[in-house]
């Protein structure tokens, strides 16, 4: 239990922090709200006027203060772009990009586990190296080249998927599985990569322990040593991997969704950057940090269930 | 009679290289053979191509026939494919391993790992798996079976996996039991029960035992005949008795001189090096100065370390690693802390270095509060008192030249000598001057320690902590290891303080002997009084469970069960009552019991 509450209280004081240096570094920056309502060639009265009455001129750490407020009540402003509130708003994307994520992960958790434990089993074999270089390949490309690509041969030459667009989950469930389906694939490809090297590396080193060993004595098959032996002891660590990559996953998807015109998460935070939407700015990055630092959380908890070693304290 | 296993001229190969060249035994029903042998010899390889896993290490039998005697008739296992191996495995041979920590599956319960063995070879339900894994934990002895079941290896202690281990290799009674140096890993006690368990278990059940094993002793202690091999050769195979009695291989000879039998300094004053076989050099025993002569007094030492818990990551409680230990080492003699893991002996040494810091007590150096120093006082101060570790592996530099690593602690000191002293630290540990130039990892393990004890005795200290110096070393490697260092003693005046957990090495290199027990020294005096007239109660029982390396007295058998160590771990508000000592004999004292 301490464990637990240990770590959620990290979890809020990084939130925390992270909101804070968010908040302060859009004001720093040159222009503010009233400069991006009023555009820059506006008149500096009517601009003082609006600063005044947005509260753009009182110390910072009031104006932090009410931020974090309106955050935590649920009032997280409206944004300048979509002239909407930002909640509802956000709520929206996450949910179209959470498809993306779960099904991006997924792909590569269901391609690097059986491949790197391939490796691993033939190790310093032809099957290692071609694991290896396939992996290399993942890491050294970069997603969005994945991304055209696929969309040349699944939509251009194929026909099978559609090349770019975005069809809410709520809606069509089939149908957005198929407009989520390249994007995935092409996030999932650079993911694997990584996956696949740590799946190799942490089997390599459970594999040439003792109770390996103890297990073949025993008279099990490889099927059993390798898959449930093996394998149970290799998944905590690739899980925790696989949880980090969450974080450069967001990372990934602004570039992703841009390009297959895939209107979620990564589309939104690129929006609201190119138009310095500070408010709508601000939510989206304390919104990635949380999910990010949620899903670690969640994937340590699971930690514990998979590894009787590590007990709550 | 016929064999059960015959190992008829067995060739393995890694790589290109032979690890075994040419190997030929029989292995009787009913019988313990022992395979004998230093690192290197092969006698690992050899057990492990008979289960045929030596394929996972990348090893490959490259001639040679293994014939098991099956009730269907004799087998060549060498030609075996793999479902028959694998009905093999567990069904008519199991194999226990060196490592009872690793042993074990760490994310399945011990219920597990039991019976899907079982269940691999017989045909049974879960529930009578399960009966059939209870009835084997208690086989091994083990307490509160029922319990044991349900638990994860890593609540257990080791010397409780390794009798999962063995329960788990017992389980479809196999007709072999291969045991690769299933003691090593384990404290002297818990290796006598181990010893004894598996002596009760081939009685009960009429296995034959293929014990693999570097420890001369610990054949003497349950081999019924031995086959000695070196370098992936069989020099030579008899019975037991007839191996020590009477060796007739060369390579014999040298390794049983180079073995340290407990009780054979019995009447002798002073430590003296081992008569090695090759070495013609006059044995001269070690007599101490007439009037001893104090180099190092610790009083009262106490040193503790903090356990963390809570949200607040606070101090909830202490590990009382040294408790209250006085003692005084003489100047050019040896004191021993000998103890088994978690006694305290090695925190001791640390503490008196000040590798890490005790809570109380004093440290005087020749006159000089260790404690006391300041930071800088100190290292200057530790030029007179150097450390040599176990691991003559990992206490080396793997990047740097031999060379540098020597002159390092020179040039740390400001003194002179540079390449020319270095050369003549050589001379002095018998290894050639053009080592300098070389990396440690073109050495061998003995010739690093050399290297470890030329570095500490680089800036001329006059107390040495040696800390389980030899215990990684291959047996006549440690003999000549032991060797230098008493000669050194005799020509350098040095002081050794002498960390160890064996015995037999122990009794033969000190002038005083200290047994620590949970922190505690429980019995301290000169040599003679402690080995000869031991008082304390764990002294008696660690001189009971040590093998000695004479077929003759054996000694482990039947049930034996020595007492649980106690945890170390206190609250914090715990008082622990001062060392009080009776003193039984000149500089004999025992502890009082509280």
């Amino acid at each position: 239990m301490a464990y637990i509450i240990n770590r959620l209280l990290s979890v809020a004081l990084t939130l925390l922090l992270i909101s804070l240096i968010t908040f302060v570094v859009t004001n720093i920056l040159p222009g503010d709200v009233a400069m991006v309502i009023m555009g820059t060639q506006s008149n500096p009265e009517a601009l003082e006027g609006l600063r005044e009455s947005l509260g753009l001129n009182d110390p910072l750490i009031v104006q932090y203060g009410r931020w974090i407020t309106g955050m935590l009540t649920g009032d997280w402003g409206r944004s300048l772009v979509f002239k909407e509130a930002i909640g509802p708003l956000i709520a929206d994307k996450v949910t179209a990009s959470a498809l993306i994520v779960v099904m991006s992960m997924s792909i590569a958790l269901t391609a690097a586990i059986p491949l790197g434990v391939w490796a691993a089993v033939h190790r310093d074999k032809w099957q290692d190296n071609a694991a290896s270089t396939t992996a290399l390949l993942g890491v050294s490309l970069p997603d969005f080249f994945w991304g055209i690509m696929l969309i040349l041969l699944f939509a251009r030459y194929l026909g099978w998927l559609p090349s770019s667009g975005f069809v809410h989950p709520a809606e069509d469930f089939v149908g957005a599985v198929r407009h989520a389906f390249l994007p995935s694939l092409a996030l999932g490809l650079g993911l694997m990569a990584h996956l696949t090297r740590m799946t190799r590396s942490t089997m390599t080193s459970i594999l040439g322990q003792e109770f390996i060993r103890v297990a073949r004595a025993k008279g099990l098959t490889e099927r059993t040593v390798i898959w449930r032996y093996g394998l149970a002891n290799a998944i905590g660590p690739v899980m925790t991997v696989a949880g980090l990559q969450v974080g450069y996953l967001f990372g990934s998807i602004i570039v992703i969704e841009s390009l297959f015109n895939f209107t979620g998460m990564g589309w939104l935070t690129y929006q609201a950057l190119l138009n310095r939407d500070i408010p709508l700015i601000q939510s989206t990055v304390f919104v990635i940090a949380a999910v990010v630092m949620i899903t670690n959380l969640i994937v340590d908890l699971l930690y514990v269930a998979i590894d009787p070693r590590i007990k709550l304290p | 009679m016929t064999a059960l296993v015959s190992i008829d001229k067995l060739r393995v190969g890694f790589g290109g290289a032979a690890a075994v060249k040419d190997v030929s035994f029989d292995i009787a029903p009913g019988e313990t053979v022992c395979i004998v042998g230093e690192s290197g010899s092969g006698k690992s390889v050899t057990s492990l191509s008979l289960m045929r896993l030596v394929e996972f290490g990348g090893g490959e039998i490259l001639d040679g026939r293994l014939v098991l005697d099956r009730e269907s008739g004799p087998l060549d296992l060498a030609r075996a494919d793999t479902e028959t191996m694998q009905q093999i495995r567990g069904g008519e041979i199991g194999m226990i391993f060196q490592e009872p920590m690793t042993s074990l599956n760490p994310v399945f319960t011990i219920e597990r790992q039991l019976t899907d063995g079982l269940r691999m070879h017989q045909p049974l339900s879960a529930t009578q798996a399960r009966a059939r894994a209870l009835e084997l934990l208690k086989e091994v002895r083990i307490p509160e079976p029922e319990r044991r079941l349900r638990q994860y290896p890593h609540e257990l202690s080791g010397g409780m996996r390794q009798r999962v281990v063995i329960a788990i290799a017992m389980a479809c009674r196999p007709r072999l039991l291969i045991a690769d140096e299933p003691t090593t890993a384990l404290d002297v006690t818990i290796q006598a029960e181990i010893l004894a368990l598996i002596n009760r278990l081939k009685r009960e059940t009429g296995m034959a035992v293929m014990f693999i094993t570097h420890d001369m002793a610990v054949v003497a202690q349950i081999a019924d005949r031995v086959v000695v091999m070196y370098r992936g050769d069989v020099v030579e195979t008899g019975p037991v008795a007839e191996i020590f009695a009477n060796p007739r291989a060369e390579y014999t000879r040298a390794l049983l001189a180079a073995v340290p039998r407990l009780g054979e300094m019995k009447g002798k004053a002073a430590p003296e090096p081992l008569r090695l076989v090759g070495d013609d050099r006059a044995v001269t025993p070690l007599t101490p100065r007439a009037v001893p002569e104090p180099l190092l007094e610790v009083r009262n030492l106490t040193t503790r370390f903090p356990v963390k818990g809570g949200v607040l990551r606070r101090t909830v409680a202490q590990v009382h690693a040294v408790e209250d230990v006085s003692f005084t080492l003489n100047k050019g003699e040896t004191l021993s802390l000998v103890g088994e893991s978690g006694c305290g002996k090695s925190s001791c040494g640390r503490s008196i270095l000040r590798l890490v810091e005790p809570v109380s007590g004093s440290v005087f150096l020749g006159g000089d509060d260790v404690l006391a120093q300041t930071k800088p006082a100190l290292r200057a101060m530790r030029r007179r008192m150097q450390m040599i570790f176990q691991d003559p592996f990992a206490s080396l530099n793997p990047y740097m030249r031999l060379q540098a690593q020597i002159t390092e602690p020179m040039k740390n000191f400001g003194i002179d000598g540079g390449i020319e002293k270095a050369a003549e630290l050589l001379d002095r540990v018998d290894l050639p001057r053009d080592y300098l130039r070389r990396f440690p990892h073109e050495l061998s393990g003995g010739q690093r320690q050399r290297i470890a004890i030329a570095r500490a005795l680089a800036v001329s200290p006059s107390l040495i902590v040696a800390d389980e110096a030899v215990s990684a070393l291959d047996v006549s490697v440690q003999a000549q290891v032991l060797n230098l260092m008493m000669e050194l003693q005799a020509d350098l005046d040095l002081s050794f303080l002498f960390i160890s957990h064996d015995m037999a090495v122990v009794e033969r290199v000190s002038h005083h002997v200290a047994v620590m027990y949970l922190g505690r020294i429980v019995e301290i005096g000169p040599r003679a009084a402690v080995f000869e007239n031991p008082q304390h109660a764990y002294t008696r029982a660690l001189m009971a469970a040590v093998p000695i390396a004479d077929p003759a007295t054996r000694k482990l058998d039947g049930d034996l069960r020595f007492k649980p160590i106690p945890s170390p771990i206190f609250p914090l508000d715990h008082q622990p009552a001062p060392s009080v000592y009776d003193t039984v004999g000149q500089n004999h004292r025992v502890l009082k019991e509280v």
